[in-house]
Protein backbone atom coordinates (compact mmCIF):
# COMPACT_ATOMS: atom_id res chain seq x y z
CA UNK A 1 0.00 0.00 0.00
CA UNK A 2 1.22 3.62 -0.51
CA UNK A 3 0.25 6.46 1.43
CA UNK A 4 -1.50 9.15 -0.68
CA UNK A 5 -2.07 11.66 2.04
CA UNK A 6 0.91 14.09 2.19
CA UNK A 7 2.28 14.01 5.70
CA UNK A 8 2.06 17.96 6.56
CA UNK A 9 -1.65 18.48 5.54
CA UNK A 10 -2.09 15.89 7.65
CA UNK A 11 -0.70 17.11 10.96
CA UNK A 12 -1.75 20.59 10.60
CA UNK A 13 -4.72 21.57 13.06
CA UNK A 14 -7.91 23.71 11.25
CA UNK A 15 -7.37 27.15 11.41
CA UNK A 16 -9.96 29.67 10.21
CA UNK A 17 -8.82 32.44 7.74
CA UNK A 18 -9.34 34.93 10.44
CA UNK A 19 -7.74 35.19 13.30
CA UNK A 20 -6.23 37.24 16.05
CA UNK A 21 -3.05 37.18 14.53
CA UNK A 22 -4.80 38.56 11.23
CA UNK A 23 -4.16 41.89 12.53
CA UNK A 24 -1.11 44.18 11.92
CA UNK A 25 -1.65 47.06 13.85
CA UNK A 26 0.58 47.08 17.29
CA UNK A 27 -2.08 49.43 18.46
CA UNK A 28 -3.97 46.27 19.07
CA UNK A 29 -1.96 45.97 22.27
CA UNK A 30 -1.94 45.04 26.00
CA UNK A 31 -1.28 48.27 27.49
CA UNK A 32 -3.36 50.48 25.13
CA UNK A 33 -5.95 48.35 26.28
CA UNK A 34 -5.56 49.00 30.00
CA UNK A 35 -5.12 52.70 29.92
CA UNK A 36 -8.75 53.02 27.87
CA UNK A 37 -10.23 50.36 30.12
CA UNK A 38 -8.83 52.54 33.07
CA UNK A 39 -10.42 56.04 31.13
CA UNK A 40 -13.77 53.81 30.28
CA UNK A 41 -13.84 52.34 33.91
CA UNK A 42 -14.31 55.82 35.46
CA UNK A 43 -16.80 56.64 32.63
CA UNK A 44 -18.80 53.75 33.21
CA UNK A 45 -19.01 54.28 37.19
CA UNK A 46 -19.72 58.41 37.20
CA UNK A 47 -22.56 57.71 34.33
CA UNK A 48 -23.87 55.28 36.46
CA UNK A 49 -23.87 56.51 39.79
CA UNK A 50 -25.17 60.05 38.23
CA UNK A 51 -28.19 57.43 36.77
CA UNK A 52 -28.30 55.96 39.76
CA UNK A 53 -29.00 59.59 41.63
CA UNK A 54 -31.51 60.28 38.73
CA UNK A 55 -33.25 57.00 39.12
CA UNK A 56 -33.89 57.79 42.78
CA UNK A 57 -34.99 61.06 42.33
CA UNK A 58 -37.75 59.87 39.97
CA UNK A 59 -38.71 56.91 42.14
CA UNK A 60 -37.52 57.50 45.68
CA UNK A 61 -37.23 54.35 47.64
CA UNK A 62 -38.20 54.98 51.03
CA UNK A 63 -35.01 55.84 52.74
CA UNK A 64 -33.85 58.31 49.25
CA UNK A 65 -34.80 62.15 50.62
CA UNK A 66 -33.50 64.22 47.80
CA UNK A 67 -33.22 67.86 49.18
CA UNK A 68 -34.33 71.09 48.13
CA UNK A 69 -30.62 72.50 48.16
CA UNK A 70 -28.18 73.33 46.76
CA UNK A 71 -30.79 74.35 43.82
CA UNK A 72 -27.99 73.77 40.79
CA UNK A 73 -27.29 69.84 42.08
CA UNK A 74 -29.07 68.52 39.95
CA UNK A 75 -28.52 70.58 36.98
CA UNK A 76 -24.55 69.23 37.80
CA UNK A 77 -25.64 65.73 38.27
CA UNK A 78 -27.71 65.20 35.46
CA UNK A 79 -25.13 67.56 33.40
CA UNK A 80 -22.47 65.26 34.48
CA UNK A 81 -24.51 62.33 33.45
CA UNK A 82 -24.99 63.01 29.82
CA UNK A 83 -21.80 64.69 29.28
CA UNK A 84 -19.81 62.01 30.81
CA UNK A 85 -22.15 59.32 27.89
CA UNK A 86 -21.10 61.81 25.28
CA UNK A 87 -17.41 61.80 26.02
CA UNK A 88 -17.39 58.27 26.35
CA UNK A 89 -18.43 57.12 23.28
CA UNK A 90 -15.01 57.75 21.32
CA UNK A 91 -13.49 55.84 24.67
CA UNK A 92 -15.60 52.98 24.09
CA UNK A 93 -15.30 52.71 20.51
CA UNK A 94 -11.78 52.77 20.61
CA UNK A 95 -11.33 50.07 23.05
CA UNK A 96 -13.47 47.83 21.00
CA UNK A 97 -11.16 48.89 18.21
CA UNK A 98 -7.96 47.68 20.08
CA UNK A 99 -9.31 44.46 21.70
CA UNK A 100 -11.29 43.34 18.46
CA UNK A 101 -8.66 40.87 17.03
CA UNK A 102 -9.44 38.48 20.75
CA UNK A 103 -13.15 38.81 19.14
CA UNK A 104 -11.38 36.03 16.65
CA UNK A 105 -9.08 34.20 19.17
CA UNK A 106 -8.16 30.77 18.33
CA UNK A 107 -9.02 28.35 19.77
CA UNK A 108 -12.35 30.38 20.71
CA UNK A 109 -12.27 29.06 24.05
CA UNK A 110 -9.28 27.89 26.07
CA UNK A 111 -10.61 26.77 29.43
CA UNK A 112 -14.05 27.62 32.06
CA UNK A 113 -12.10 30.95 32.96
CA UNK A 114 -11.46 31.80 29.60
CA UNK A 115 -15.61 30.76 28.19
CA UNK A 116 -17.01 32.84 31.39
CA UNK A 117 -15.03 36.00 30.87
CA UNK A 118 -15.75 35.18 26.79
CA UNK A 119 -19.88 34.78 27.94
CA UNK A 120 -19.42 38.09 30.16
CA UNK A 121 -18.39 40.02 27.19
CA UNK A 122 -21.93 39.88 25.60
CA UNK A 123 -24.03 41.69 28.50
CA UNK A 124 -20.64 44.14 28.41
CA UNK A 125 -20.59 44.79 25.01
CA UNK A 126 -23.89 45.07 23.78
CA UNK A 127 -24.99 46.64 27.13
CA UNK A 128 -22.25 49.61 26.68
CA UNK A 129 -22.89 50.20 22.86
CA UNK A 130 -26.43 49.89 23.98
CA UNK A 131 -26.33 52.34 27.00
CA UNK A 132 -24.24 54.96 24.69
CA UNK A 133 -26.87 54.46 21.61
CA UNK A 134 -29.87 54.37 23.42
CA UNK A 135 -29.02 57.86 25.71
CA UNK A 136 -27.58 59.68 22.09
CA UNK A 137 -31.41 58.86 21.18
CA UNK A 138 -33.17 59.92 23.80
CA UNK A 139 -31.11 63.55 24.04
CA UNK A 140 -32.39 63.72 19.80
CA UNK A 141 -35.82 62.58 21.06
CA UNK A 142 -35.10 59.62 18.87
CA UNK A 143 -37.18 56.47 20.05
CA UNK A 144 -36.88 53.88 16.86
CA UNK A 145 -37.54 51.01 19.66
CA UNK A 146 -41.49 49.67 20.87
CA UNK A 147 -39.90 49.86 24.87
CA UNK A 148 -40.01 52.91 27.20
CA UNK A 149 -36.79 53.97 27.30
CA UNK A 150 -36.18 55.17 31.15
CA UNK A 151 -37.13 51.73 32.62
CA UNK A 152 -34.83 49.98 29.95
CA UNK A 153 -31.60 52.05 29.86
CA UNK A 154 -32.07 52.06 33.59
CA UNK A 155 -31.95 48.02 34.06
CA UNK A 156 -29.52 47.60 31.32
CA UNK A 157 -27.99 50.21 33.23
CA UNK A 158 -27.36 47.35 35.89
CA UNK A 159 -26.64 44.40 33.36
CA UNK A 160 -23.38 46.45 31.84
CA UNK A 161 -21.85 47.71 35.78
CA UNK A 162 -22.10 44.00 36.76
CA UNK A 163 -21.01 43.12 33.41
CA UNK A 164 -17.96 45.34 34.10
CA UNK A 165 -17.48 44.37 37.86
CA UNK A 166 -16.61 40.96 36.02
CA UNK A 167 -14.76 42.09 33.42
CA UNK A 168 -12.30 44.50 36.14
CA UNK A 169 -12.34 41.39 37.93
CA UNK A 170 -10.63 39.17 35.09
CA UNK A 171 -8.60 41.98 33.94
CA UNK A 172 -7.04 44.00 36.87
CA UNK A 173 -3.90 42.03 37.29
CA UNK A 174 -3.35 42.89 33.58
CA UNK A 175 -3.61 46.36 34.15
CA UNK A 176 -1.87 46.53 36.90
CA UNK A 177 1.65 44.87 35.12
CA UNK A 178 1.24 47.15 32.74
CA UNK A 179 0.38 50.17 34.56
CA UNK A 180 3.91 49.16 36.72
CA UNK A 181 5.75 48.60 33.17
CA UNK A 182 5.36 52.10 32.79
CA UNK A 183 6.94 53.04 35.62
CA UNK A 184 9.64 50.70 34.47
CA UNK A 185 10.17 51.75 31.33
CA UNK A 186 10.14 55.57 32.58
CA UNK A 187 7.59 58.29 32.24
CA UNK A 188 8.90 60.18 29.40
CA UNK A 189 8.54 57.47 26.63
CA UNK A 190 4.65 56.87 25.74
CA UNK A 191 5.89 53.77 23.44
CA UNK A 192 9.06 51.62 24.04
CA UNK A 193 10.30 50.95 20.67
CA UNK A 194 10.30 47.21 21.46
CA UNK A 195 6.85 47.19 22.80
CA UNK A 196 6.19 48.90 19.34
CA UNK A 197 7.99 48.43 16.17
CA UNK A 198 7.15 49.42 12.68
CA UNK A 199 4.42 46.99 11.76
CA UNK A 200 2.12 49.30 10.74
CA UNK A 201 4.28 51.42 8.33
CA UNK A 202 6.53 53.94 9.71
CA UNK A 203 4.61 57.16 10.44
CA UNK A 204 1.11 55.61 11.27
CA UNK A 205 -0.29 56.75 14.50
CA UNK A 206 1.73 55.30 17.66
CA UNK A 207 0.31 54.36 20.80
CA UNK A 208 0.83 57.77 22.10
CA UNK A 209 -1.24 59.63 18.83
CA UNK A 210 -3.84 57.30 18.97
CA UNK A 211 -4.72 58.10 22.57
CA UNK A 212 -4.46 61.78 21.84
CA UNK A 213 -6.58 61.23 18.95
CA UNK A 214 -9.20 59.31 21.17
CA UNK A 215 -8.85 62.00 23.64
CA UNK A 216 -9.29 65.13 21.23
CA UNK A 217 -12.34 63.33 19.96
CA UNK A 218 -13.88 62.75 23.55
CA UNK A 219 -13.07 66.68 23.89
CA UNK A 220 -14.36 68.14 20.87
CA UNK A 221 -17.76 66.15 21.06
CA UNK A 222 -17.38 67.45 24.67
CA UNK A 223 -16.79 71.34 23.82
CA UNK A 224 -19.74 71.09 21.20
CA UNK A 225 -22.13 69.97 23.08
CA UNK A 226 -22.00 71.10 26.79
CA UNK A 227 -22.99 74.72 25.83
CA UNK A 228 -26.65 73.56 26.38
CA UNK A 229 -25.88 73.56 29.89
CA UNK A 230 -22.88 75.58 30.73
CA UNK A 231 -23.84 78.70 29.73
CA UNK A 232 -20.47 80.73 28.56
CA UNK A 233 -20.20 77.51 25.61
CA UNK A 234 -23.58 78.67 24.55
CA UNK A 235 -22.50 79.39 21.29
CA UNK A 236 -20.05 76.39 20.68
CA UNK A 237 -23.39 74.04 20.94
CA UNK A 238 -23.33 73.47 17.66
CA UNK A 239 -24.08 70.07 18.03
CA UNK A 240 -26.15 69.99 21.17
CA UNK A 241 -30.08 69.29 20.86
CA UNK A 242 -30.89 72.49 22.99
CA UNK A 243 -29.53 75.82 23.29
CA UNK A 244 -30.18 77.28 26.45
CA UNK A 245 -31.64 80.50 25.45
CA UNK A 246 -33.75 78.94 22.33
CA UNK A 247 -37.70 78.73 23.38
CA UNK A 248 -40.19 80.10 24.34
CA UNK A 249 -39.61 83.47 26.35
CA UNK A 250 -35.87 82.56 25.82
CA UNK A 251 -36.55 78.81 27.69
CA UNK A 252 -36.38 75.67 26.21
CA UNK A 253 -39.46 73.43 26.47
CA UNK A 254 -39.89 70.04 26.13
CA UNK A 255 -43.37 69.48 25.95
CA UNK A 256 -45.82 72.06 24.36
CA UNK A 257 -49.45 72.36 25.25
CA UNK A 258 -50.17 71.18 22.20
CA UNK A 259 -48.53 68.06 22.71
CA UNK A 260 -49.96 67.92 26.23
CA UNK A 261 -53.35 68.18 24.60
CA UNK A 262 -53.76 71.20 27.48
CA UNK A 263 -54.01 74.03 25.17
CA UNK A 264 -57.80 74.73 26.13
CA UNK A 265 -58.11 73.73 29.43
CA UNK A 266 -55.42 76.00 30.27
CA UNK A 267 -57.32 79.06 28.35
CA UNK A 268 -60.82 78.04 30.30
CA UNK A 269 -61.91 80.46 32.15
CA UNK A 270 -63.12 78.03 34.59
CA UNK A 271 -59.66 77.40 35.29
CA UNK A 272 -59.42 76.69 38.91
CA UNK A 273 -56.57 75.74 41.36
CA UNK A 274 -57.37 73.62 44.27
CA UNK A 275 -55.65 72.94 47.33
CA UNK A 276 -57.18 69.75 48.84
CA UNK A 277 -56.57 66.27 50.61
CA UNK A 278 -56.09 64.24 54.01
CA UNK A 279 -53.21 66.78 54.95
CA UNK A 280 -55.23 69.83 55.11
CA UNK A 281 -58.07 71.21 57.35
CA UNK A 282 -59.49 73.73 54.94
CA UNK A 283 -60.15 72.94 51.09
CA UNK A 284 -58.80 76.07 49.15
CA UNK A 285 -60.03 77.10 45.81
CA UNK A 286 -58.43 79.99 43.43
CA UNK A 287 -59.37 81.67 40.50
CA UNK A 288 -56.12 82.57 38.64
CA UNK A 289 -56.65 86.55 39.55
CA UNK A 290 -57.02 85.53 42.96
CA UNK A 291 -53.36 84.00 42.59
CA UNK A 292 -52.47 87.13 41.35
CA UNK A 293 -53.79 88.83 44.21
CA UNK A 294 -51.61 86.92 46.59
CA UNK A 295 -47.99 87.57 48.31
CA UNK A 296 -45.41 86.95 44.94
CA UNK A 297 -41.93 85.70 45.55
CA UNK A 298 -39.28 85.89 43.19
CA UNK A 299 -36.56 83.67 42.72
CA UNK A 300 -33.44 82.86 40.16
CA UNK A 301 -34.10 78.48 39.28
CA UNK A 302 -32.72 76.72 36.81
CA UNK A 303 -34.70 74.59 34.41
CA UNK A 304 -32.77 70.62 34.42
CA UNK A 305 -33.76 68.30 32.21
CA UNK A 306 -33.14 64.92 32.68
CA UNK A 307 -31.73 65.15 29.30
CA UNK A 308 -28.97 67.29 30.34
CA UNK A 309 -29.76 70.33 28.79
CA UNK A 310 -30.71 73.30 31.65
CA UNK A 311 -31.93 77.40 31.40
CA UNK A 312 -31.49 79.73 34.17
CA UNK A 313 -34.54 81.99 34.50
CA UNK A 314 -36.56 84.74 36.72
CA UNK A 315 -39.83 83.02 38.21
CA UNK A 316 -42.44 84.69 40.00
CA UNK A 317 -45.14 83.46 41.68
CA UNK A 318 -47.15 82.27 44.97
CA UNK A 319 -44.73 79.84 47.35
CA UNK A 320 -46.37 76.41 47.85
CA UNK A 321 -45.93 76.63 51.48
CA UNK A 322 -47.95 79.74 51.67
CA UNK A 323 -50.38 77.92 50.42
CA UNK A 324 -49.82 75.03 52.64
CA UNK A 325 -50.05 77.30 55.67
CA UNK A 326 -53.72 78.67 54.53
CA UNK A 327 -55.19 75.18 53.91
CA UNK A 328 -53.61 74.30 57.82
CA UNK A 329 -51.14 71.49 56.12
CA UNK A 330 -49.52 69.51 59.01
CA UNK A 331 -46.17 69.58 59.29
CA UNK A 332 -43.98 67.64 57.50
CA UNK A 333 -46.75 66.94 54.34
CA UNK A 334 -45.87 65.50 51.41
CA UNK A 335 -47.94 67.38 48.39
CA UNK A 336 -49.07 65.79 44.50
CA UNK A 337 -48.49 68.51 42.19
CA UNK A 338 -51.24 67.46 39.82
CA UNK A 339 -51.50 68.91 35.81
CA UNK A 340 -54.75 69.80 33.72
CA UNK A 341 -52.62 67.27 31.29
CA UNK A 342 -54.67 63.89 31.00
CA UNK A 343 -51.97 61.76 29.80
CA UNK A 344 -48.46 60.83 29.98
CA UNK A 345 -46.03 59.95 32.96
CA UNK A 346 -45.42 63.38 33.84
CA UNK A 347 -48.87 64.38 34.50
CA UNK A 348 -48.19 65.03 38.17
CA UNK A 349 -45.34 64.97 40.73
CA UNK A 350 -44.41 65.08 44.21
CA UNK A 351 -43.02 67.26 46.87
CA UNK A 352 -41.70 65.96 49.66
CA UNK A 353 -41.01 67.41 52.63
CA UNK A 354 -38.29 69.04 51.87
CA UNK A 355 -39.22 70.64 48.47
CA UNK A 356 -42.96 71.05 50.18
CA UNK A 357 -41.64 73.87 52.39
CA UNK A 358 -38.55 75.25 50.42
CA UNK A 359 -39.40 79.20 50.12
CA UNK A 360 -38.46 79.03 46.05
CA UNK A 361 -41.07 76.44 45.50
CA UNK A 362 -43.27 77.93 43.67
CA UNK A 363 -46.45 78.11 41.17
CA UNK A 364 -45.15 80.59 39.11
CA UNK A 365 -47.02 82.68 37.05
CA UNK A 366 -44.72 84.58 35.25
CA UNK A 367 -41.17 84.13 33.75
CA UNK A 368 -38.74 86.89 33.36
CA UNK A 369 -41.10 89.46 34.28
CA UNK A 370 -44.18 88.11 31.79
CA UNK A 371 -47.01 86.12 32.06
CA UNK A 372 -45.87 82.02 31.33
CA UNK A 373 -46.16 80.94 27.97
CA UNK A 374 -48.36 78.76 27.46
CA UNK A 375 -45.80 76.17 26.58
CA UNK A 376 -44.24 76.82 30.10
CA UNK A 377 -47.28 76.31 31.48
CA UNK A 378 -49.65 78.91 31.50
CA UNK A 379 -52.01 79.37 34.09
CA UNK A 380 -49.37 78.73 36.58
CA UNK A 381 -46.53 75.79 36.87
CA UNK A 382 -44.80 74.23 39.35
CA UNK A 383 -41.14 75.48 40.04
CA UNK A 384 -38.68 74.52 43.13
CA UNK A 385 -34.82 74.18 43.68
CA UNK A 386 -32.93 70.99 42.79
CA UNK A 387 -35.99 69.47 40.97
CA UNK A 388 -35.47 67.55 37.77
CA UNK A 389 -37.78 69.15 34.69
CA UNK A 390 -39.91 66.68 34.19
CA UNK A 391 -40.56 67.07 38.11
CA UNK A 392 -41.43 70.96 37.38
CA UNK A 393 -45.06 70.47 36.62
CA UNK A 394 -46.92 72.57 33.95
CA UNK A 395 -50.48 73.68 33.99
CA UNK A 396 -50.92 72.81 37.77
CA UNK A 397 -54.37 72.66 38.84
CA UNK A 398 -54.53 70.58 42.05
CA UNK A 399 -52.11 70.21 45.05
CA UNK A 400 -53.12 66.87 46.87
CA UNK A 401 -51.44 67.21 50.64
CA UNK A 402 -50.68 64.23 52.04
CA UNK B 1 9.37 40.48 11.96
CA UNK B 2 5.71 41.69 12.55
CA UNK B 3 4.48 40.87 15.87
CA UNK B 4 0.91 39.03 16.11
CA UNK B 5 -1.20 39.03 18.55
CA UNK B 6 -0.40 35.77 20.34
CA UNK B 7 3.21 37.13 20.00
CA UNK B 8 2.73 39.73 22.51
CA UNK B 9 2.18 39.36 25.98
CA UNK B 10 -1.51 38.90 25.93
CA UNK B 11 -1.76 36.00 24.51
CA UNK B 12 -0.04 34.31 27.52
CA UNK B 13 -2.30 35.25 29.94
CA UNK B 14 -4.80 33.42 31.00
CA UNK B 15 -7.78 34.07 33.07
CA UNK B 16 -8.46 32.71 36.64
CA UNK B 17 -7.77 33.22 40.30
CA UNK B 18 -10.18 33.69 43.05
CA UNK B 19 -10.23 37.39 42.08
CA UNK B 20 -11.73 36.36 38.69
CA UNK B 21 -14.43 34.01 40.60
CA UNK B 22 -15.40 36.12 43.00
CA UNK B 23 -15.50 39.14 39.89
CA UNK B 24 -17.51 36.78 37.99
CA UNK B 25 -20.17 35.88 40.25
CA UNK B 26 -20.84 38.88 41.85
CA UNK B 27 -20.77 40.59 38.25
CA UNK B 28 -23.32 37.76 37.17
CA UNK B 29 -25.59 37.96 40.19
CA UNK B 30 -26.02 42.08 39.10
CA UNK B 31 -26.55 41.18 35.50
CA UNK B 32 -29.20 38.59 36.29
CA UNK B 33 -30.93 41.27 38.85
CA UNK B 34 -30.67 43.52 36.14
CA UNK B 35 -32.62 40.71 33.83
CA UNK B 36 -34.99 40.21 36.23
CA UNK B 37 -35.55 43.81 36.65
CA UNK B 38 -36.63 43.87 33.22
CA UNK B 39 -38.41 40.81 32.96
CA UNK B 40 -40.52 42.23 36.15
CA UNK B 41 -41.63 45.56 34.08
CA UNK B 42 -41.90 44.03 30.87
CA UNK B 43 -45.28 46.16 30.05
CA UNK B 44 -42.83 49.00 30.18
CA UNK B 45 -39.64 46.73 28.98
CA UNK B 46 -40.96 44.95 26.52
CA UNK B 47 -37.77 42.21 26.93
CA UNK B 48 -37.58 40.55 23.56
CA UNK B 49 -37.52 43.79 21.76
CA UNK B 50 -35.56 45.81 24.54
CA UNK B 51 -33.05 42.42 24.06
CA UNK B 52 -32.99 42.59 20.37
CA UNK B 53 -31.30 46.59 20.76
CA UNK B 54 -28.59 44.75 23.10
CA UNK B 55 -27.75 41.70 21.65
CA UNK B 56 -28.26 43.88 17.98
CA UNK B 57 -25.35 46.25 19.25
CA UNK B 58 -23.24 43.76 19.92
CA UNK B 59 -23.55 42.23 16.70
CA UNK B 60 -24.05 44.68 14.50
CA UNK B 61 -20.13 46.26 16.09
CA UNK B 62 -18.61 43.29 15.79
CA UNK B 63 -19.69 41.42 12.80
CA UNK B 64 -20.74 44.83 10.56
CA UNK B 65 -18.50 48.16 12.29
CA UNK B 66 -15.61 46.96 13.34
CA UNK B 67 -14.51 45.26 10.28
CA UNK B 68 -15.74 48.17 8.24
CA UNK B 69 -13.48 50.18 10.46
CA UNK B 70 -10.49 48.17 9.80
CA UNK B 71 -10.86 47.84 6.07
CA UNK B 72 -11.22 51.49 5.86
CA UNK B 73 -7.82 51.52 8.33
CA UNK B 74 -6.19 49.02 5.91
CA UNK B 75 -6.74 51.37 2.77
CA UNK B 76 -5.44 54.70 4.83
CA UNK B 77 -2.39 53.00 5.47
CA UNK B 78 -1.96 51.94 1.94
CA UNK B 79 -2.93 55.09 0.68
CA UNK B 80 -1.74 58.22 2.69
CA UNK B 81 1.95 59.12 1.84
CA UNK B 82 4.01 57.86 4.97
CA UNK B 83 4.94 61.24 6.56
CA UNK B 84 1.32 62.38 6.19
CA UNK B 85 0.31 59.15 7.61
CA UNK B 86 -0.11 59.37 11.65
CA UNK B 87 -2.00 62.92 11.19
CA UNK B 88 -4.33 61.90 8.34
CA UNK B 89 -5.67 58.63 10.21
CA UNK B 90 -6.17 60.54 13.78
CA UNK B 91 -8.13 62.84 11.67
CA UNK B 92 -10.50 60.30 10.10
CA UNK B 93 -10.41 58.64 13.38
CA UNK B 94 -11.91 62.03 15.15
CA UNK B 95 -14.09 62.76 11.63
CA UNK B 96 -15.65 58.62 11.84
CA UNK B 97 -16.49 59.30 15.89
CA UNK B 98 -17.77 62.49 15.31
CA UNK B 99 -20.29 61.89 12.71
CA UNK B 100 -21.48 59.10 14.30
CA UNK B 101 -22.85 60.61 17.06
CA UNK B 102 -24.08 63.99 15.08
CA UNK B 103 -26.52 61.60 12.84
CA UNK B 104 -29.57 61.65 14.82
CA UNK B 105 -29.41 65.86 15.22
CA UNK B 106 -28.74 65.68 11.28
CA UNK B 107 -30.92 63.61 9.94
CA UNK B 108 -33.74 65.14 12.76
CA UNK B 109 -35.31 61.88 13.50
CA UNK B 110 -36.83 63.47 16.82
CA UNK B 111 -38.02 66.64 15.36
CA UNK B 112 -41.33 67.45 16.60
CA UNK B 113 -43.42 70.50 14.60
CA UNK B 114 -44.96 72.04 17.73
CA UNK B 115 -41.94 72.60 19.48
CA UNK B 116 -38.99 74.39 17.44
CA UNK B 117 -36.92 74.56 20.66
CA UNK B 118 -36.02 70.93 19.75
CA UNK B 119 -33.14 70.46 18.02
CA UNK B 120 -32.89 74.20 16.93
CA UNK B 121 -29.69 73.87 14.91
CA UNK B 122 -28.83 73.49 11.75
CA UNK B 123 -26.81 70.35 12.37
CA UNK B 124 -25.31 69.30 9.19
CA UNK B 125 -23.63 72.68 9.10
CA UNK B 126 -22.67 72.47 12.78
CA UNK B 127 -21.14 69.03 12.16
CA UNK B 128 -19.52 70.43 8.66
CA UNK B 129 -18.14 73.12 11.18
CA UNK B 130 -16.65 70.80 13.91
CA UNK B 131 -14.78 68.79 11.01
CA UNK B 132 -13.64 72.17 8.93
CA UNK B 133 -11.59 72.13 12.26
CA UNK B 134 -10.62 69.20 12.64
CA UNK B 135 -9.07 69.38 9.01
CA UNK B 136 -7.95 72.77 9.57
CA UNK B 137 -5.83 71.70 12.80
CA UNK B 138 -4.55 68.83 10.95
CA UNK B 139 -3.10 70.52 8.19
CA UNK B 140 -1.73 72.98 10.74
CA UNK B 141 0.18 69.95 12.52
CA UNK B 142 1.79 68.55 8.91
CA UNK B 143 2.64 71.56 7.94
CA UNK B 144 4.74 72.06 10.84
CA UNK B 145 5.95 68.90 10.92
CA UNK B 146 6.68 68.72 7.32
CA UNK B 147 8.48 72.07 7.70
CA UNK B 148 11.97 71.10 5.74
CA UNK B 149 14.39 71.14 8.76
CA UNK B 150 16.49 74.30 8.05
CA UNK B 151 20.13 74.27 9.40
CA UNK B 152 20.42 77.41 12.08
CA UNK B 153 22.81 80.15 9.93
CA UNK B 154 26.32 80.21 11.11
CA UNK B 155 27.69 83.37 11.50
Amino acid sequence: MVRTTAPSTERRPFRPPVTADSFASPLHDRRTAALLGIALGVAFLVAFLTGLISHFIQYPPGWFLWPSRPAGLYRITQGVHVATGIATIPLLLAKLWVVYPHFWGWPPVRGAAHLVERISLIPLVGGSLFMLFSGVANIARWYPWNFNFPTVHYWVGWITIGALVAHVAAKIGITRSELRRRSRDGASEAVPAAALPAADGPGGLGRRGFLTTVATASGLLTLFTVGQTVRPLERLALLAPRRPRTGPQGVPVNKTAAGAVVTELARDPAYRLVVEGRGVQRRLSFTLDELRAMPQRQAELPISCVEGWSSSATWRGVPVRDLLAMAGARDGATVRVQSLQRKGGFKASTLNRDHAVDPDTLLALELFGEPLHIDHGFPCRLIGPNRPGVHQTKWVTRLVVK
Amino acid sequence: MTPTASDRPEGASEPGGPAFWVGAVVGWGVIVAGIVGLLSQSGQTRPSDAARWVLGAAVLHDLVLAPVVIGIGLLLTKAAPRRWRAVVQGAFVITAMVSLFSIPFVRGYGRIANNPSLLPGNYATGLLTVLAVVWAGAAVILVVRLRPLRRRPTR
